[in-house]
C-alpha cells in the first residue's frame, strides 16, 4: 500500500483556516525518515494546527498532507500521537503496563483478548523508555517525567514509524528533560521519525536534527544552524530580538 | 377578582406561611448563589436528607433524658449536628482517599439518611415522627417557633455573608489566590456549609426535604441568568425566592394543593420564563442574535457580484450569480445600512466604501487564482477554489501571495488584478 518515497511526511501548499484567519498558509515541507524534527514558532503560530493536519484531523482548505505517500486523512494509525501531559485522570485505576498496552488496542479485534505478542510489545516499549521496572505501578504514583515517558511508550507500542509529540518538555525539570531526550534519541535509532512541538529556542539547536520554523507560513526548514538565523527569528518573533541575540551568542562557539 | 388575592391574606395560617416562607426564601436565595457558583447543589440535597438522623437523635435524647416530647429546639440542634457531621465526613473521605467528592457525598448522605430511617423505625414507639411530613413539609401549618427559628437563622446567616462578602467571593472564585493572601479558605468552606445546613434545617419543616434543595438553587440559578455581578445576583435570588413563595402560596390556596409543591412549581416556572426571555443569556435573545447574524462571506459575494456586473444590479440579477441563499433581502438591507450599497430605481450600486471593499475581495480572488495556477491546479478548478479562498484575507495573507507571485498585474484569465493600498 505504501508508495516508495524518500519522505515520510510530505506537505504541499497546506492552507488551513478558521473563519477569515488562515492558521496555516501555503506550507510546503518534506520530512525525511529517521529524523528528530522540532517545530518552533510563537504562540498561535499554527503549530497545533500543523500537528492536527498531519494526524488527519482537519480538512485543509487547500493542499495535501501525505504520510508514506498516503493522504493523511486516510492514514489513521500510521502516526502515533503523544498529547500534552495532564489530560487524564491520574487516579484512574490503571497500571503503567496497561497504559502501554492501550497502544495495541487498535490492532486487537473486539472479540479477542490481548495476546502475548501485544503484552510483549507493550513491555518492549516500556523498556525503550526505561520504565519496565515500574510496569505494575499505578500511573498516579509516578513523577511528571515518568508519566510523560509512559505515554511515549504507549505511542511506541502502536508500532507507528512516525511519532508526534506535543510539547513533551513543557514544565519538566532539567534531569527529566535529559531523560525524555534520551528516549527520543533511542526511538530515532530504532528507525522512528519524531516530530516534536517545542517552545524553548535556547535548547532547540542542541536537541533536533531539523527545525521547522512556522508562523502561519513556513519560514524555514532544515539544519538548526541554518534555521536559527537572527533575521529569520526576528521576523517571526517580532520585537523580541535581544533575547535571541543572547541565545545565538551562546550557540556561536560550538 | 381582587377578592381572590385579598381573602387569603386575612387568614392567620396564610400570613404565617407568607412570612416564614419569605424569610427562608431570602436567605436560601442568597446562600444558594454561592452553592450554585461552587457547584455544590448535590451537597444541599445531601444535607437535607442527612437531617433525618439528627431529628430522630434529637427527639430521642430530649425524650430519654428530659422527658420532653417532640422538643423542637432539640430536634433542630440534632439536625444541625447531623448536617455538619455529614459535611465533615464527606470532606474527610474525599481528602484522605482517592474517592472523589461527588461519590463521597453520595455515600455519606445515603448512609446517614439510612441511619435515621432505621432509628425512626426501631424507636417507633417512642418517636412520633411523620416521615411523610419530613419529606413533603407543611408550610400551611407553620408554628410560631418555626417562624422564630427561621428568623434567627436568617439573621445570623445574612450577617455572616454580608460581613464577609468579599472573602466568600474570592474563595469561591479563586481558592488558591484566596489562600495565598492569607484567607482561611478551609474555615470559610466550613462556615459556608454550616450556613447551608442552617438554612436547610430551618426550611425543611416548611417545604420538606426534597423541595428545600430547589429553594436553595433554583432562585439562585434564575438570578445567574440575569446578572454578571455576585452582589446583584444575590439580591435578585432573594427576590425570586420571595416571589416563588408568594406565587406558590396563592397557587396552593386557589388549587387546594400541597404548599411546598406549589412553591417549587412556581419557582421552576419562573426559572423557565427567565431562561427564555433573559436579555443576555436567554434562549430568545440567543436565537435573535443568531438570526440577525449576516455571514461575512455572503456580503463579500454580493459585493463582487455587483462590482463585476459593472452597473446598478437588481436583486434578481444578484441572486442569479450567487449560490442559492435564503434571506438575501435582509442582507442587502443590512449592506445599505452599513453604507456598502446604495439602492436606486435601477438596482443596487456600490458606494465608495463598498467599491473599496469589493476591490479588496476581487484582488484576493485573482491573486489566489494566480497562485493556484502556479501550483498546477487544473484550469477548471481555478475559479471555484479561489472563490472559497478569497475570503481568507486576514493578516498579511494577500500581501504574501502578491510578493510570492512577484506582484502580477493579471490573473490567469487575463483579467486585471486590482492594486493593493
Amino acid at each position: 500500500m505504501t508508495i516508495d518515497t524518500p519522505f515520510v511526511i510530505e506537505v504541499e501548499h497546506l492552507t488551513v483556516s478558521y473563519g477569515a484567519r488562515p492558521a496555516l498558509l501555503d506550507v510546503s515541507v518534506n520530512i525525511e525518515t529517521d529524523q528528530l524534527v522540532g517545530i518552533i514558532g510563537p504562540n498561535g503560530a499554527g503549530k497545533s494546527t500543523f500537528i492536527k493536519a498531519v494526524l488527519g484531523f482537519v480538512r485543509p482548505d487547500l493542499g495535501t498532507v501525505r504520510i508514506n505517500g498516503i493522504d493523511a486523512r486516510k492514514a489513521k494509525g500510521l502516526v502515533a500521537y503523544v498529547p500534552q501531559r495532564g489530560a487524564v485522570d491520574w487516579d484512574f485505576p490503571i497500571t503503567v503496563r496497561e497504559v502501554a498496552l492501550m497502544g495495541r488496542y487498535q490492532q486487537i479485534p473486539w472479540y479477542a483478548s490481548p495476546r502475548k505478542t501485544d503484552w510483549d510489545a507493550a513491555i518492549g516499549a516500556l523498556e525503550m523508555v526505561r520504565m519496565a521496572d515500574l510496569a505494575d505501578r499505578q500511573i498516579g504514583e509516578l513523577s511528571g517525567g515518568q508519566q510523560q515517558r509512559v505515554f511515549m511508550a504507549r505511542a511506541l507500542a502502536q508500532g507507528s514509524d512516525i511519532l508526534l509529540l506535543d510539547e513533551p518538555f513543557a514544565g519538566v525539570d532539567a534531569a527529566t528533560e535529559r531523560a525524555i531526550l534520551e528516549v527520543l534519541e533511542r526511538a530515532k535509532k530504532a528507525g522512528k521519525t519524531l516530530v516534536v512541538v517545542h517552545h524553548d529556542l535556547s535548547s532547540a539547536a542542541e536537541y533536533f536534527d531539523k527545525i521547522m520554523l512556522i508562523k502561519q507560513r513556513l519560514y524555514a526548514y532544515g539544519d538548526p544552524r541554518a534555521v536559527l538565523q537572527e533575521d529569520l527569528l526576528s521576523e517571526v518573533y517580532e520585537g523580541r530580538l535581544r533575547i535571541f541575540k543572547e541565545v545565538l551568542e551562546k550557540e556561536a562557539p560550538r | 377578582m381582587i377578592e381572590l388575592f385579598i381573602a387569603p391574606l386575612t387568614e392567620t395560617y396564610f400570613q404565617k406561611a407568607l412570612i416564614g416562607g419569605s424569610i427562608v426564601a431570602v436567605v436560601a436565595g442568597v446562600v444558594g448563589c454561592l452553592v450554585v457558583l461552587k457547584r455544590m447543589a448535590f451537597l444541599g440535597d445531601a444535607l437535607s436528607h442527612a437531617m433525618i438522623a439528627g431529628v430522630a437523635g434529637g427527639y430521642l435524647v430530649m425524650k430519654m433524658f428530659f422527658g420532653l416530647e417532640a422538643h423542637a429546639p432539640g430536634m433542630l440542634l440534632g439536625s444541625l449536628i447531623a448536617a455538619v457531621s455529614t459535611v465533615a465526613l464527606i470532606s474527610f473521605v474525599s481528602r484522605i482517599s482517592r474517592v472523589k467528592e461527588d461519590t463521597a457525598i453520595g455515600i455519606m448522605y445515603t448512609g446517614i439518611f439510612a441511619l435515621g430511617v432505621v432509628a425512626v423505625s426501631i424507636f417507633r414507639h417512642y418517636i412520633h415522627i411523620d416521615l411523610m411530613h419530613f419529606i413533603m413539609g407543611d408550610i400551611l401549618g407553620v408554628a410560631d417557633t418555626d417562624l422564630w427559628v427561621s428568623a434567627f437563622v436568617a439573621a445570623v446567616v445574612l450577617t455572616i455573608l454580608i460581613f464577609f462578602f468579599r472573602h466568600f467571593q474570592l474563595a469561591a472564585f479563586d481558592t488558591v489566590m484566596a489562600a495565598s493572601i492569607g484567607l482561611p479558605v478551609v474555615l470559610l468552606d466550613y462556615v459556608l456549609t454550616t450556613c447551608v445546613s442552617l438554612v436547610v434545617v430551618s426550611a425543611v419543616s416548611m417545604v420538606g426535604v426534597i423541595l428545600v434543595v430547589g429553594l436553595l438553587i433554583t432562585p439562585a440559578a434564575t438570578a445567574y441568568l440575569l446578572s454578571d455581578r455576585l452582589d446583584k445576583m444575590m439580591v435578585l435570588a432573594a427576590l425570586f425566592g420571595v416571589t416563588s413563595v408568594i406565587g406558590g402560596l396563592y397557587l396552593c390556596v386557589w388549587l387546594d394543593s400541597a404548599g411546598g409543591g406549589a412553591i417549587m412549581l412556581f419557582c421552576t416556572f419562573q426559572f423557565l420564563v427567565v431562561l427564555t426571555v433573559a436579555p443576555k443569556y436567554g434562549l430568545l435573545s440567543r436565537w435573535l442574535r443568531r438570526r440577525n447574524l449576516v455571514p461575512q462571506q455572503l456580503i463579500e459575494d454580493v459585493l463582487t457580484t455587483v462590482l463585476r456586473y459593472g452597473k446598478p444590479a437588481p436583486v434578481e440579477v444578484i441572486r442569479q450569480y450567487l449560490d442559492p441563499v435564503k434571506g438575501l433581502g435582509k442582507v442587502m438591507k443590512r449592506m445599505v445600512q452599513d453604507d456598502l450599497l446604495a439602492a436606486s430605481a435601477s438596482g443596487f450600486a456600490l458606494t465608495d466604501k463598498g467599491e473599496k471593499e469589493a476591490n479588496k475581495v476581487l484582488r484576493a480572488h485573482r491573486l489566489w487564482e494566480t497562485y493556484l495556477s502556479s501550483i498546477g491546479t487544473p484550469e477548471t478548478d481555478l475559479h471555484p477554489t479561489a472563490h472559497k479562498l478569497e475570503h481568507l484575507r486576514e493578516g498579511d495573507t494577500v500581501e504574501y501571495l502578491d510578493k510570492k507571485l512577484g506582484s502580477p498585474k493579471q490573473d490567469p484569465h487575463g483579467k486585471a488584478i486590482p492594486p493593493g493600498e
